[in-house]
């Protein structure tokens, strides 16, 4: 071998090495067209004779096809090796896709935005254009669409293609771009899931599609859930409330009763007769009193409730207060202590409400005679009242709960008349103030609940 | 009735106090009035006393166990004033020791002649105990262990005719399911209600003219049972 076919050689090296480095980045095309581009440049510069295509020996033939051969399988091999790379990254864009939008599914805990958000989600980790949710209802179709395109799905089309999908069959295309895929629960089609805007893997959209109906069960079961545990918290307050009026009206109904019975009756003297009937009134001024607290506890649940702020002074609320419940403070010694010079900007008429509640449940449960301490405080921030009793106090165990509708503490649940609604009423009444309510017991006795309104003070 | 019964008043509510108290004393009974359950069992010691009037849901103490703790202290007739939701502390009571039930609300006829029945007992178990007893068309003969309805003899069995004559023994009181259980098949059955179902059912057939509306055999729904001395 002379010089010149070593020089012959290291030319084709090069330009297998020029061909192997276009084919690792360029398209297919490219590498094979420059795989005949250094075939041609080979045979022109390098094979004599020199700057003519000719090929003079048989020989060089066989080096020239040979690059050939080379260069076109080493282009192939690149490019196939880059067209899986490729796929391998768009199944993992893919996968990272669905994965995000797996997690958005299990966000999703409202069910009556589930649909259309669902929409949404699909749209935006997949960068499609129009997404559309559609659910059949009879011979209507639901259709919830996300998406910066506008499209308009036509129902008679919707149900055509409906039709396939329950035949087993596959969907046929939709308006132009516009792709259908059955949403499925197990092998039962539940719907349609249309997309359009960008190009996507049959099977990442089989694997939307089936993400978007385990969306669409979950967010039925969630429905449903939800309404069960409604129902149960509704039966459970119902139960409630008629065990706690089972429990309040007899009392005074008996007493009505008897005491009606004793004024038709020939026997009572003249005084006697007005006590009578006085125990009539008082009885039923209690009653009153509970419907009260049976409709101001319904009209909260309702919202129906609006606050209406104006200046008053704390003395003011107090006194408002007090009147409310006048019959049950009878004869109880309340010392007020309240700051005179200051105003507060809340609702006197909410406040009021609340704070007749605490003084009434002060009065109910702590002796007869014992006195009941009001202390109004105006603060930078608002308004707080505390109401001290000289009661019992209530049990450790009891005070997270005092303020739960109708719950009412072990150590006076059918003792003491009560309803459980008063301290609920009065949370709920304040907490349309934005006001905050809390009780604890003082360590020399009785318990003592304070309520705090913001509001504006001068 | 020869003298004037002594009657305690035990209920925290004011106004039951002032509806119930003048309405008894009008009727002639003494009549003395408490607020709780210590009070109560305090005047019981002191004695002197015929009946008591109780209210379930005394602010201090469960209301069986003031009738327990009367009931160390004396015999007079418990007639107990409940709400229905305090059904289980009323049955409770009855199980202690109470005799009877009044259910809020009630009217001040039916809380009468609850009081009449008892203290009806009080002053005929102050007389010597009888060996039979005549109710209505009935005459059960205790000694005999006979019955006869109608001039025909009715024949129990043994059973039927123990039942008959515990609760006639205790005419005009409630007896709760588990009292009777108790003293017929033992402690072991007290919870096994269906018996006394059953036993019951048969000796109705044999004693009431219609055993669909018993007349002397009536049932206090989830209490327990009263055989009426005077069916109207």
């Amino acid at each position: 071998m002379g010089y010149d076919d070593l020089m012959t050689a290291t030319a084709a090296m090069g330009l297998l090495i020029i061909v192997l480095l276009v084919a690792a980045t360029a398209p297919l095309w490219v590498a094979v067209t420059t795989s005949f581009a250094a075939v041609l440049a080979f045979n022109f510069f390098f094979l004599p004779p020199v700057g003519t295509l000719t090929i003079a020996d048989p020989q060089n033939w066989t080096a020239l096809f040979a690059l050939l051969v080379v260069s076109l399988v080493a282009s192939n091999l690149s490019a196939v090796a880059r067209a899986r790379t490729r796929e391998a990254e768009g199944r993992r864009d893919s996968l990272a896709r669905l994965f995000d939008l797996s997690r958005d599914i299990l966000l999703i805990t409202d069910s009556q935005e589930a649909n259309a958000s669902l929409a949404g989600f699909i749209s935006r980790r997949f960068d499609f254009d129009y997404v559309a949710i559609c659910v059949p209802q009879g011979s209507e179709w639901l259709v919830f669409e996300a998406g910066p395109l506008r499209l308009t799905l036509d129902p008679a089309q919707l149900s055509a293609v409906y039709r396939q999908v329950e035949g087993g069959q596959q969907p046929s295309a939709g308006p132009p771009e516009v792709r259908f895929v059955p949403l499925r629960l197990g092998a039962r089609p539940i719907g349609l899931l249309a997309a359009a805007g960008r190009p996507i893997e049959d099977a990442t959209l089989d694997a939307v599609a089936g993400l978007t109906a385990i969306a669409i069960e979950r967010a039925q079961f969630l429905d449903e859930r939800k309404a069960a545990d409604l129902a149960r918290q509704s039966e459970a307050l119902k139960s409630a409330l008629l065990a706690s009026l089972g429990h309040d009206l007899r009392t005074p109904l008996t007493a009505i009763k008897v005491a009606a019975s004793n004024l038709q009756a020939s026997w009572p003297d003249e005084q006697e007769r007005r006590a009578q009937s006085d125990l009539i009134l008082t009885e039923v001024d209690r009653l009153t009193r509970l419907f009260q607290n049976i409709l101001e506890m319904a009209r909260i649940d309702a919202g129906a409730i609006t606050q209406d702020t104006r200046w008053v002074s704390p003395s003011e609320i107090i006194e408002a207060a007090r009147s409310r419940v006048e019959p049950s403070l009878r004869g109880r010694v309340v010392q007020v202590q309240a700051d005179a010079d200051r105003l507060v900007k809340i609702d006197p008429r909410l406040t009021a409400a609340a704070l007749s509640q605490l003084l009434e449940n002060a009065a109910q449960y702590s002796p007869a005679g014992s006195a009941i301490e009001v202390h109004a405080t105006v603060g930078a921030d608002g308004l707080t009242i505390a109401v001290r009793d000289r009661g019992p106090g209530i049990p450790e165990a009891d005070l997270p709960h005092v303020f739960e509708r109708f719950y009412r503490g072990a150590n006076v649940r059918d003792r003491r008349s009560g309803t459980g609604m008063g301290l609920a009423i009065a949370r709920g009444v304040l907490a349309i103030e934005r006001g905050r309510i809390a009780a604890e017991n003082c360590s020399d006795g009785g318990v003592r609940f304070t309520i705090g309104v913001p509001a504006e003070v001068k | 009735m020869n003298r004037t019964a002594r009657i305690l008043l035990v209920d925290d509510d004011v106004s039951i106090q002032r509806a119930v108290a003048p309405l008894l004393r009008s009727r002639g009974y003494h009549v003395d009035v408490v607020s709780t359950g210590v009070e109560a069992v305090t005047a019981v010691a002191g004695g002197g006393l015929d009946l008591i009037v109780l209210d379930l849901g005394l602010p201090d103490l469960e209301g069986a166990e003031v009738c327990r703790q009367m009931r160390a202290h004396t015999r007079a007739p418990i007639v107990i004033l409940s709400a229905r939701s305090g059904e289980a502390e009323k049955v409770a009571a009855l199980d202690i020791g109470a005799d009877d039930y009044v259910t809020k609300p009630f009217g001040p006829e039916e809380l009468l002649a609850r009081i009449r029945v008892a203290l009806r007992r009080v002053f005929e178990a102050e007389a010597p105990e009888v060996e039979r007893v005549q109710v209505g068309d009935i005459i059960i003969d205790f000694a005999r262990h006979r019955v006869v309805r109608a001039d025909e003899e009715v024949r129990l069995t043994p059973k039927e005719f123990e039942l008959l004559a515990l609760l006639a023994r205790n005419a005009d009181r409630v007896l709760t399911h588990r009292a009777i259980l108790k003293a017929i098949w033992g402690p072991n059955a007290v919870d096994q209600p269906e018996h006394l179902w059953v036993l019951m059912g048969q000796l109705r057939k044999k004693i009431e003219p219609d055993p669909g509306t018993p007349r002397y055999l009536l049932s206090e729904p989830w209490v327990g049972y009263r055989f009426v001395s005077n069916p109207d």
